[in-house]
């Protein structure tokens, strides 16, 4: 079996929740790192599941996952957590610090990175993502799109080579879509790659380079978007 | 076996009261015997609980080391140097422990046999306040999404980059003590959200409630119930005789 260097494979991989029942069904796909690939499809069709099996949150039940030629099923979670970016559908799951400031800063302070990088880092992000005027509010208080852009924020701090968002635009204005749209053209530019788990149509036509359509645990169309 | 949620709360009562009660192995189980079989006679899932106890066993090595270090008595199993490690009445503590909380368990399942409506209704019926039968129902409701809860926040915590089990002790519990804040403020939150919710409904808007379902003991109840309170009566008089 050839492991790409550049990509996310996914061979032959199955997952149900429950016995008998999948929800995943032989997925076999290679997701380019360097791309944007946007995943769609109704309510139900395994489009969240797809992407916590490909950040390893979920082990599939058949069938092998690899990150840039790594078996994933090797790796820990938090090894797989410092190359890619996981955004959670609900971004209250992700919050663990009592101020917005601090919760962008917990995790480098953790691995004890240099204070005047964190300090410089968190002042660029809170800036990036307009939160500068919240930075002291507590982060379960704030509003849908204010936990979005803090959630995005604190996963950029750790610099990860790859991001799997699930609905970033959920609860977004048009105006703070525009600027998320900006900083992911941005993160691109700088060589990021993302998938992106989504609903939002018009969104998918400003930053996809491709397009998976899922049904029923299937990906019944996969193409190329000319932006 | 189809009987009133009441009838349940009674099994269960007896069999965590000789939990507590005996503290003899060869006792232990024989009631442990009988909360299984009475167990199987409600069709609990009793492979999915046996799969969770299973996780005992490390408990029970942990204490019949503890017992063995610290309380005297007993022939010497292992040892190191002038150290006893293992001894026969620690290794007899250890197995009582784990025993009693099996019985504790499984007798416990055995109420899950009925919805949670029917178990506040049961309660209600035995005079206890209904706002106090309701707050039991909830806890109960709310317990496994508590536990899935700290389970996404550990997940969550690593997704953040944080391998847990290589870094040193002190900071991982500095770590843990983040998980902490989600957990702690989303139950808070979340039980904010539920009051608001039920008193938009009515809840106590009137001094009286009136329920559709009223449960009704029946013969199969009160001789479950009798026979129940009878053999647990005999096993605390054999036991203690």
């Amino acid at each position: 079996m050839v492991k790409l260097l550049d990509s996310i494979g996914l061979k032959s991989v199955n997952f149900g929740y429950i016995k008998g029942k999948k929800i995943i069904k032989n997925i076999d796909i290679d997701i380019n790192i360097k791309d944007i690939t946007c995943i769609i499809g109704p309510n139900g069709s395994g489009k969240t599941t797809l992407g916590k099996l490909m950040m390893g949150i979920l082990r599939p039940d058949s069938g092998e996952i690899y990150l840039v030629g790594e078996d994933i099923a090797e790796m820990s979670l938090g090894q797989i957590g410092r190359k890619i970016g996981y955004l959670f559908q609900n971004p209250e799951k992700q919050f663990f610090s009592n101020t917005v400031e601090d919760e962008i800063k917990f995790i480098p302070e953790i691995k004890g990175l240099d204070k005047k990088y964190i300090e410089e880092k968190t002042a660029l992000l809170l800036d990036l993502f307009q939160l500068n005027h919240i930075k002291n509010s507590f982060p379960l208080k704030l509003s849908q799109g204010e936990k979005q852009r803090l959630a995005l924020a604190a996963i950029l701090v750790n610099e990860p080579g790859y991001l799997i968002l699930d609905e970033p635009t959920k609860g977004l204005d048009v105006e703070r879509r525009k600027v998320l749209v900006q900083v992911l053209k941005k993160l691109h530019g700088e060589g990021i790659g993302m998938t992106v788990i989504t609903h939002d149509y018009a969104f998918i036509d400003q930053i996809s380079d491709r397009i998976l359509k899922m049904h029923e645990g299937e990906i019944v169309e996969d193409k190329r978007n000319e932006r | 076996m189809n009987v009133d949620p009441r009838t349940k709360l009674v099994i269960v009562l007896c069999l965590s009261t000789l939990a507590i009660f005996i503290k003899d192995v060869l006792f232990l189980n024989g009631v442990l015997l009988i909360t299984i079989i009475i167990s199987l006679i409600f069709k609990t899932n009793m492979l999915q609980i046996l799969r969770k106890i299973k996780r005992l066993l490390y408990v029970l090595l942990a204490i019949a080391v503890i017992q063995s270090v610290f309380s005297a008595g007993g022939r010497t199993l292992i040892e190191v140097g002038e150290l006893v490690i293992l001894t026969t009445v620690g290794l007899q503590k250890g197995l009582e422990f784990v025993i009693r909380i099996m019985i504790i368990i499984l007798s416990a399942t055995i109420i899950t046999t009925s919805n949670s409506r029917e178990i506040v209704q049961g309660l209600v019926q035995w005079k206890l306040p209904y706002e106090i039968a309701f707050m039991v129902s909830i806890g109960i409701r709310f317990l496994p999404i508590l536990i899935e809860e700290i389970k996404d926040s550990v997940i969550a915590i690593q997704l953040r980059g944080i391998e847990i089990e290589k870094i040193p002790l002190r900071e991982r519990f500095r770590v843990y003590s983040y998980l902490f804040t989600p957990v702690f403020v989303s139950t808070i939150i979340r039980a904010q959200k539920l009051s608001m919710s039920i008193e938009m409904r009515g809840f106590r808007a009137y001094e009286t409630r009136t329920s559709y379902t009223v449960l009704e003991m029946s013969y199969t109840d009160y001789l479950v119930i009798f026979s129940s309170l009878l053999c647990t009566s005999a096993l605390m008089y054999l036991y203690v005789s």
